[in-house]
């Protein structure tokens, strides 16, 4: 890594230290954070991955593993109802309160396209 | 006998006093009647003037768009939900089926969370993907409702109907109007060039109603229910005609004399 890059790196790692780790475990795609923000803004949405696909106008196989992933992370939870896999935003308070800071802090444009870079990284 | 009101202006007076309590209450119009707003109305009220909480079951429109319509009337969902007084969850007809028939499913919890005693089911018309057979969508239509009885809920559950008017084929058909409890409809009627709103209370179980068609609007503060539409007469056909004997009297002055 050059001088330029370890700058860089370091000015992009300037947030709220929470917010970072809840990017770099969490919310490593674009498509993560698109459901993060859908989950957030309807809390009580109950469904499929084939009916959430729909809503976020996404491939419904994208959309699964995606879920699966959100799911292994805490940030949402599955239940199985009969033979539907079913997906709810998780019920801890402290993983909600967590999502409440992510979405207020991605109105900053700085903090945005520090959460870009560390998504483009985590990508890689 | 015990009722629940909706606290709309004018509906409870015709649904003498209001819906009777765990019934399911159908209600049906054209795109932009206010099948909607009447829902939303009625768990506002339930919730801010009744202290009875309720759910909000939506199979398509986004959450987030009932906070914001909500908030037009003044009406805030968010700090319902925030005082435990209201759930808007989005789900579909085929989760929301199954999740009834198990013991403890996530409405069951949700409802024993806040002590939801209403809720809106927006819209029926959505059960109608899951079959073309109408035999069979009464079926599932009866069980669903049925499942909401059980959980002691009063219900409004709203359903589309296409003609924007009084168009041929616009009669109910799948037979949906008999498992329910109450059906009022909504219809767009013009009148002189202007197109004005009618509520009819087509049937109420167990009760007494008032069989006038009432002129209805949607205001700052949700809908209001006014008086029956003077000196007209099939208003239902969404073109209605003055009356007959008003007409004569109109172009015939001083014949009655």
């Amino acid at each position: 890594m050059t001088n330029q890059d370890d700058m860089a790196a370091r000015l992009m790692d300037d947030m709220d230290p929470k917010l970072l780790e809840f990017l770099r475990t969490k919310v490593n795609s674009f498509i993560k954070w698109d459901l993060v923000r859908f989950f957030h803004d309807n809390p009580h949405t109950t469904d499929t991955a084939e009916n959430i696909a729909r809503y976020a106008g996404r491939d419904p196989r994208t959309i699964e593993s995606e879920l699966i992933e959100l799911t292994r992370s805490g940030v949402l939870e599955m239940q199985q109802v009969s033979n539907y896999k079913v997906y709810t935003l998780a019920t801890d308070a402290e993983m909600r309160a967590l999502i409440d800071r992510f979405i207020l802090a991605c109105d900053d444009r700085q903090f945005r396209v520090k959460a870009i870079y560390h998504v483009i990284r985590g990508m890689k | 006998m015990e009722r629940v009101k909706t606290g709309i202006h004018g509906l409870d007076e015709m649904l003498s006093g209001g819906f009777l309590p765990e019934t399911a209450n159908l209600v049906e119009g054209a795109p932009g009647t206010g099948k909607t707003t009447l829902g939303m109305q009625f768990i506002y009220n339930g919730a801010t003037q009744f202290d009875q909480p309720g759910l909000i079951l939506t199979f398509e429109e986004f959450p987030r768009q009932y906070y914001r319509d909500a908030l037009s009337f003044g009406w805030d969902f968010k700090a319902l939900e925030a005082q435990n007084k209201l759930r808007v969850v989005m789900t579909s007809p085929e989760v929301t089926k199954l999740d009834l028939q198990r013991v403890n499913g996530q409405v069951e919890r949700m409802a024993a969370e806040i002590g939801a005693q209403r809720i809106l089911i927006d819209s029926l018309s959505h059960f109608e993907r899951m079959t073309t057979d109408p035999i069979e969508l009464r079926g599932l239509v009866f069980e669903f409702i049925n499942a909401l009885k059980r959980l002691n809920f009063t219900c409004v559950l709203t359903r589309e109907n296409p003609a924007l008017l009084g168009e041929p084929g616009d009669v109910e058909d799948s037979g949906l109007a008999f498992v329910v409890d109450s059906y009022i409809l909504l219809r767009y009627v013009e009148i002189e060039s202007a197109v004005h709103k009618a509520l009819l209370v087509l049937k109420l179980r167990g009760s007494n109603h008032d069989k006038e068609i009432r002129e209805f609007t949607i205001g700052p503060d949700g809908m209001e229910v006014k008086t029956r539409f003077e000196d007209q007469e099939g208003i239902f056909t969404g073109t209605p005609r003055r009356r007959m004997r008003d007409a004569f009297a109109q172009a015939f002055p001083g014949a009655n004399k």
